[in-house]
């Protein structure tokens, strides 16, 4: 179960994310974010109200990090201790700005 | 009327031997016609014609005592299956043979070394012994390891089937000569449970245990008063139905190793069911016939009640994967009710009532029965293994399921997540890749140890021999731009369990993840 709510304002975007990201939920959060990127420079995901997060949704993130870094930029916030620590391990803190 | 064939009959003498038959056959005016092929050696098609002239006159024919060879023409030629064909049976005798198992409906005696031989109890027995062989072969067939009876003789006025078991000894031998075994018997004996417990069986061929439980339940409750009688019957009625194998009579005699394979016996009981009936008998085997006389499981399983009670325990234990003796006492009560009920049923009809020791065995199971029924709602219990077929919209099941069982176990919510990370990693593997391009099923345990608690999760399938942990770690150093997408789940699996390991075993992948905290 993950709910996305979506606010895109000219080259600005923020996604706020609650619930799961795994390997079910990944693909609806994929398709989102390619239907309305194409114009955004800065990309903000919320991950305040997310509680759980698998491989599957670590690749849609890669695979987002990429484009963002050719198109701009993007973000990750309010960031749990438990995802922070998968993050860590899997050494996405070096690739994702994270705050 | 009996007319006796014998020697060769072929194209040479075919016609002389119809004429003979013919002639004894005069003044026989019909009824039951029985060719006795004791001294039949040989038979040709051209004797086979004659039989089957005979066989057009005399609906009620049938050929006795043929021996194997003789035997094979006629079920090559289909005329065993045109009418009763009997096999010449060898003769063999028991006596001076050691018993090595004893079920329900007979005992096994190994009759030289690579040899046993079930004699059962019933005299007119061959209908059971058909049904023991073809209930035997669908156990095999469906992954149960098993022995298949292979000749059918006769022991004095009994029949038996004869099957090869070479340097067996069954789980009560080594228990009660190699104590120190326990462990290990416990593990292959619960195992094996579970293995029966995790075969579906077609629709049809096996008999419903419920309906046997409802059965005995209608009996007893004549004994009962009525209030619990109906309780009794309520309960067992609520217990939905189960397509899964169960035993019927499973207990340490009826498991044998041989070199290093754990093989099935006396599959005669074979049934389908959910487990708490399989429990309810299992409670017997060790505890509930030696309740009132403590040396009932030394002369049929030649283990002590104590030992007994502590291997059901920990076998119970083992198969609802925890330690926690509150949760084992609830699902033991449950299996007593199933127990107590088939024992007063067995023992009133086995004139029970009739002597002093045996109406006061009947009391001391129906007080216990009459305690439990007072206390006792449901006869389900929460098991810890869960079969899903293997597609990613039944991850949340899964992961429901094992997160339910953490929960009963106070698990911390972040080991709580990195579990179902990394369960969801391996049940998404098979999803994918066990069963491709199709898709199978998945076997999900949970089990829970205490002190120090340790929580284990093993995914078992059937699918393509593959071992996850064997591909390559990925770099995690790399920056966004080279890194590869995937292979991190089983990396993350690993690093946020304390042991992942993976075995191939009876065409069976096993993956299991353990966490302590």
């Amino acid at each position: 179960m993950l709910n996305i709510k979506k606010t895109v304002e000219n080259e600005k975007a923020c996604f706020q994310l609650e619930g799961r990201l795994d390997t079910i939920t990944s693909p609806e959060l994929e398709k989102e974010l390619v239907d309305s990127l194409d114009n955004v420079k800065e990309l903000v995901l919320d991950f305040e109200a997310l509680d759980y997060l698998s491989s599957a949704g670590l690749r849609v993130l890669l695979s987002t990090q990429k484009r963002m870094s050719r198109q701009g930029s993007m973000k990750l916030v309010h960031v749990n201790d438990t995802i922070m620590e998968i993050f860590e391990v899997t050494g996405f803190t070096d690739i994702l700005t994270i705050e | 009327m009996t007319i006796e064939l014998k020697g060769r009959i072929d194209s040479n003498n075919a016609s002389q031997v119809e004429e003979r038959i013919r002639g004894e056959l005069q003044g026989f005016a019909g009824g039951e016609l029985t060719m006795d092929a004791a001294e039949l050696a040989y038979i040709s098609s051209a004797g086979l014609r004659v039989l089957l002239r005979l066989r057009k006159q005399y609906a009620d024919m049938r050929i006795i005592n043929v021996n194997s060879e003789v035997y094979e023409i006629l079920d090559m030629t289909g005329f065993t299956e045109m009418m009763p064909v009997e096999k010449a049976y060898r003769v063999v005798s028991v006596e001076g043979c050691e018993e090595i198992g004893r079920g329900a409906n007979g005992t096994i005696y190994r009759i030289d070394q690579d040899n046993v031989v079930k004699v059962y109890n019933n005299a007119d027995a061959l209908a059971d012994i058909q049904h023991e062989r073809e209930v035997a072969k669908l156990a095999l067939i469906l992954g149960i390891p098993t022995a298949i009876s292979y000749d059918v003789v006769k022991v004095g006025e009994s029949y038996g089937s004869v099957f090869e078991l070479l340097n067996a000894r069954s789980f009560s031998k080594i228990l009660s000569t190699e104590p120190e075994k326990l462990d290990w018997c416990v593990k292959e004996y619960v195992d094996m449970l579970k293995r029966i417990h995790s075969t579906v069986v077609p629709k049809g061929k096996l008999p419903d245990m419920k309906e046997t439980a409802l059965m005995w339940a209608r009996f007893v409750q004549d004994y009962l008063p009525a209030e619990a009688g109906e309780k009794l019957l309520r309960l067992i009625e609520e217990v939905p139905h189960d397509d899964h194998m169960i035993h019927g009579d499973y207990h340490t005699k009826n498991l044998e190793l041989q070199n290093d394979e754990v093989l099935l016996i006396d599959m005669d009981t074979l049934a389908v069911g959910h487990p708490i009936f399989e429990l309810g008998s299992i409670y017997n085997s060790f505890q509930g016939y030696s309740e009132y006389d403590h040396s009932v499981i030394v002369r049929f399983q030649g283990l002590s009640f104590e030992m007994g009670r502590l291997f059901w325990r920990r076998s119970l234990a083992a198969y609802l994967g925890t330690s926690n003796e509150k949760k084992l006492r609830e699902v033991e009560d449950k299996a007593r009710i199933i127990g107590y009920t088939r024992m007063i049923r067995r023992s009133i009809r086995r004139k029970g009532l009739e002597t002093e020791a045996g109406r006061a065995e009947i009391q001391l199971w129906k007080d216990e029965l009459l305690g439990l029924l007072e206390k006792t709602d449901t006869l389900l219990f929460s098991r810890n293994e869960l079969e899903v077929e293997a597609v990613d919209d039944n991850l949340p099941t899964v992961l429901g399921f094992i997160e339910q069982h953490l929960e009963a176990a106070d698990c911390p919510l972040k080991a709580q997540m990195q579990i179902s990370v990394a369960a969801e990693e391996i049940f998404i593997n098979i999803a994918h890749y066990a069963y491709k391009p199709e898709t199978g099923k998945a076997i999900v345990r949970v089990d829970v140890e205490e002190d120090p608690v340790r929580v284990t999760i093993t995914f078992v399938d059937k699918g393509m021999p593959f071992d996850p942990l064997a591909m390559e770690e990925p770099d995690v150093s790399l920056p966004a731009e080279a890194r590869e997408i995937g292979g991190l789940g089983v990396f993350l699996a690993r690093k946020a369990m304390d042991d992942v390991s993976y075995q191939y075993k009876d065409g069976q992948n096993i993956l299991t993840l353990k966490k302590n905290f």
